[in-house]
């Protein structure tokens, strides 16, 4: 075995066997699942206070069609706004219909604390309807209601993407949104937890002075290269280790819950006629069919969770790299800050880009930051549920590996002067200046 | 002697200052070598450049008549003086990890590892991590892997730090050892007690200069300058007033036996010194006062050699 590889190996069990490895592995689809469903919860969360509006219908027709929900609660009221306000009364507000409401003169809401868009938009809806309806009748239409009831539809709009070979496919935009988000953020918080690790353990094993004995057994390049790939292995190993959690537990939901859904998400895309009582009430429009098709789809997975993959090693590679020449320039920890800025910039940017490559996979800003290779790993991922065209995608993933040796090579210069320089905190310009030293 | 390792010329400079200028010196096969010098003067530099950790701006090194190549490496033990360990990392483990850093199979530094822990003393450490031991402890470990690997050339950068005399002398011990095995041994020191002790040959590096090389008491008796120390019993004033004429005195201690320190010019000669002290006092003992190194070291550093 090469040395790199001894190193890489030692890397490798030092870390896995620490507890710290082991709850970060179980704890981290915890966070995960947590940091992405609790914001959701969040805002499904609704005050259960039921809050008292007063009416003041001047129009005398609306008034009393309005219907209390279960978070407002409509009172109609024979006194003025003035005399209301007077009265100083523990209500939200008082909603106000002027007489023309129909005509223009609209409402006017006034409240005592902060009106919400829920509310507004609750009202506004109410409202609408009512003198829709009320309009309505004016023209004396006979089984008005019946013709309503008839005039309703809802249509189901499944998107097909021709693929190269002509084929077309289900493609929904939101599994493709999902996909996008949680493997491009996923990118981000690896390279950073996986290249930061790479800077700590540059940094510990230069203030312990174990690189002074190392140097001369092996090269500093080979110090460096041995690091990198270690932690790449722990990286990986962590990784499988959720892929199957998360293969074995979403499958065995997925397969005890869905099971019909997914049958009938099949049969509705082959265009065979359903008969919902016998799918067991399993309701089922065309964006979760397509959903459903699409999650189901092996080529699909395989392109996403392969991409997903080759970026996530590339990414890290190309940061880690960065990171142990930052780690090997200072003595501890608290001096990373003015180094670390300009390697966490390209990546915070990345996030940003990857927001609106999410809107529009295609613009030019998305393209160019996909094959930028500081900024590919994060947007390229979430290009990928969309659909990207080949040559883009081996064009980037070149550029990425390319840039990686580039990288790396640099960085050992400057990692072979910096873990030999105590003392002083090193500018970037210095960072430079050590690339060129003879050793 | 056959000559091991030569230095020719070594020049390195850094921003700023040049850590060596033209720099020679020739490591005869088989000795202990001291590189003695002030903090600063370049040692570790001269040190890292015959490791090959950094590349002189110019001259060359040769190891046993050939140009130090980049293999030549594994033919080295170095002992830095700044030496840290993996703290988290068992005391057995981590040797074998340094051992296989070196070249030698697992199953292979198990067994060399296994022999000079029994001979140190410390088998029962194996299984111990690292932050358990004393700093001598790990110092003991950092030795050993130094030297598992049987290289031809050791290089110790101040080994008796932070050891205690029974130790230190251990370790001594098994330095010299070593050489009489045949290993070429550079030893960098400021401690000129033990360099008069173990070194057979030295170079004096100051301010990046190779300001003094040669054997230890080659040097020693070159810097010897013509002082004698003379004990006796007898009349002091007497023989003060008989030697004035034929040398200086230096210094007149009285107790038990009465000494005078002299300094013997060109004027005369030790035997008709010896003569007049004969005639007058009881001599106890003559002898040369050679110069430690640790004198050397001092006067040649201030440059009064």
């Amino acid at each position: 075995m090469g040395k790199i590889g001894i190193i890489a190996q030692r890397e490798f069990n030092e870390r896995v066997r620490k507890k710290s490895f082991i709850i970060t592995t179980i704890l981290m689809p915890l966070f995960m699942v947590a940091i992405m469903f609790i914001p959701m919860l969040m805002v499904n969360m609704k005050s259960n206070e039921v809050r008292e509006i007063y009416v003041v219908d001047e129009s005398g027709v609306i008034g009393d069609k309005l219907e209390s929900t279960t978070g407002l609660k409509f009172i109609p009221s024979d006194m003025p706004l003035d005399q209301i306000k007077e009265q100083q009364l523990d209500i939200f507000g008082v909603l106000v219909l002027s007489k023309n409401i129909a005509d223009g003169g609209g409402a006017q809401l006034y409240t005592y604390g902060t009106s919400t868009i829920d509310i507004e938009s609750e009202i506004r809806a109410q409202v609408e309807d009512i003198i829709e309806t009320e309009k309505l009748k004016t023209y004396n239409i006979e089984n008005l209601a019946e013709i309503l009831a008839d005039v309703e539809t809802n249509i189901s709009l499944s998107v097909k993407q021709f693929s190269d070979d002509g084929e077309a496919k289900d493609s929904s935009s939101i599994v493709a949104i999902v996909a996008a988000y949680i493997f491009g953020f996923l990118i981000y918080m690896f390279v950073f937890l996986y290249g930061g690790m790479v800077m700590q353990g540059v940094i510990e094993e230069k203030s312990n002075k174990v690189l002074e004995v190392m140097v001369s057994s092996v090269k500093p390049f080979q110090l460096m290269m041995g690091k990198i790939l270690g932690i790449a292995s722990v990286a990986l190993t962590q990784l499988l280790i959720w892929v199957v959690f998360i293969v074995v537990v979403g499958g065995g939901l997925m397969s005890l819950l869905a099971g019909d859904m997914i049958e009938a998400a099949q049969a509705m895309s082959s265009g065979m006629p359903m008969d919902m009582e016998a799918m067991g009430g399993a309701m089922m429009d065309a964006d979760l069919a397509a959903a459903i098709n699409t999650l189901t789809d092996p080529g699909y997975l395989f392109r996403l969770i392969g991409g997903f993959i080759v970026y996530f090693i590339g990414g890290y590679l190309l940061y880690a790299a960065m990171f142990a020449a930052v780690g090997s320039a200072v003595d501890n920890e608290k001096d990373t800050q003015n180094l670390q800025t300009p390697i966490s910039m390209p990546l915070i940017l990345a996030l940003f880009v990857m927001l609106t490559a999410m809107q529009d996979p295609n613009s030019p800003l998305a393209v160019w930051c996909s094959i930028i290779p500081f900024t590919s790993p994060i947007v390229m991922v979430a290009r990928l549920p969309y659909g990207v065209p080949a040559w883009e995608l081996w064009t980037s993933i070149g550029v990425l590996f390319a840039s990686f040796f580039a990288i790396v090579w640099l960085a050992g210069k400057v990692y072979r002067v910096g873990i030999f320089m105590y003392g002083k905190k090193p500018t970037f310009k210095e960072l430079y200046k050590w690339t060129k030293y003879k050793m | 002697m056959e000559e091991f390792l030569r230095v020719e010329h070594v020049t390195k400079q850094f921003a700023g200052h040049k850590a060596l200028d033209d720099v020679s010196l020739t490591i005869p096969r088989g000795s202990v070598y001291g590189l003695l010098g002030p903090n600063g003067a370049g040692k570790t530099t001269l040190i890292r450049i015959i490791n090959r950790i950094t590349a002189p701006d110019s001259g060359k090194v040769f190891i046993g008549g050939k140009e130090l190549q980049p293999e030549d490496v594994g033919r080295i033990g170095y002992l830095p003086e700044e030496r840290g360990l993996y703290k988290n990392m068992k005391v057995g483990e981590q040797a074998i990890y340094f051992a296989r850093l070196k070249g030698l199979s697992r199953p292979e530094a198990i067994r060399r590892l296994k022999e000079w822990f029994v001979r140190f003393g410390i088998e029962s450490w194996w299984n111990k991590k690292v932050e358990e031991l004393s700093k001598g402890m790990a110092q003991k470990m950092q030795f050993i892997v130094t030297v598992l690997h049987e290289p031809e050339l050791l290089i110790f950068d101040e080994p008796f730090s932070g050891f205690d005399p029974v130790n230190a002398n251990l370790l001594k011990e098994e330095i010299l050892k070593l050489r009489d095995k045949g290993s070429t041994v550079i030893f960098s020191t400021h401690n000129m007690a033990s360099v008069e002790e173990i070194c057979d040959d030295i170079t004096l590096i100051n301010a990046s200069h190779n300001i003094l090389s040669g054997s230890v008491d080659a040097i020693r008796r070159a810097h010897g300058n013509g002082q004698y120390l003379l004990s006796f019993r007898g009349d002091v004033e007497a023989l003060s007033t008989a030697l004035d004429e034929h040398c200086t005195i230096l210094a007149n201690e009285e107790g038990e036996t009465d000494s005078l320190k002299l300094h013997i010019g060109e004027e005369s000669s030790v035997r008709e010194v010896i003569g007049i002290a004969n005639e007058l006092v009881e001599i106890r003992s003559f002898q040369e006062m050679i110069p430690s190194m640790n004198d050397i070291f001092i006067r040649a550093v201030a440059g009064k050699l």
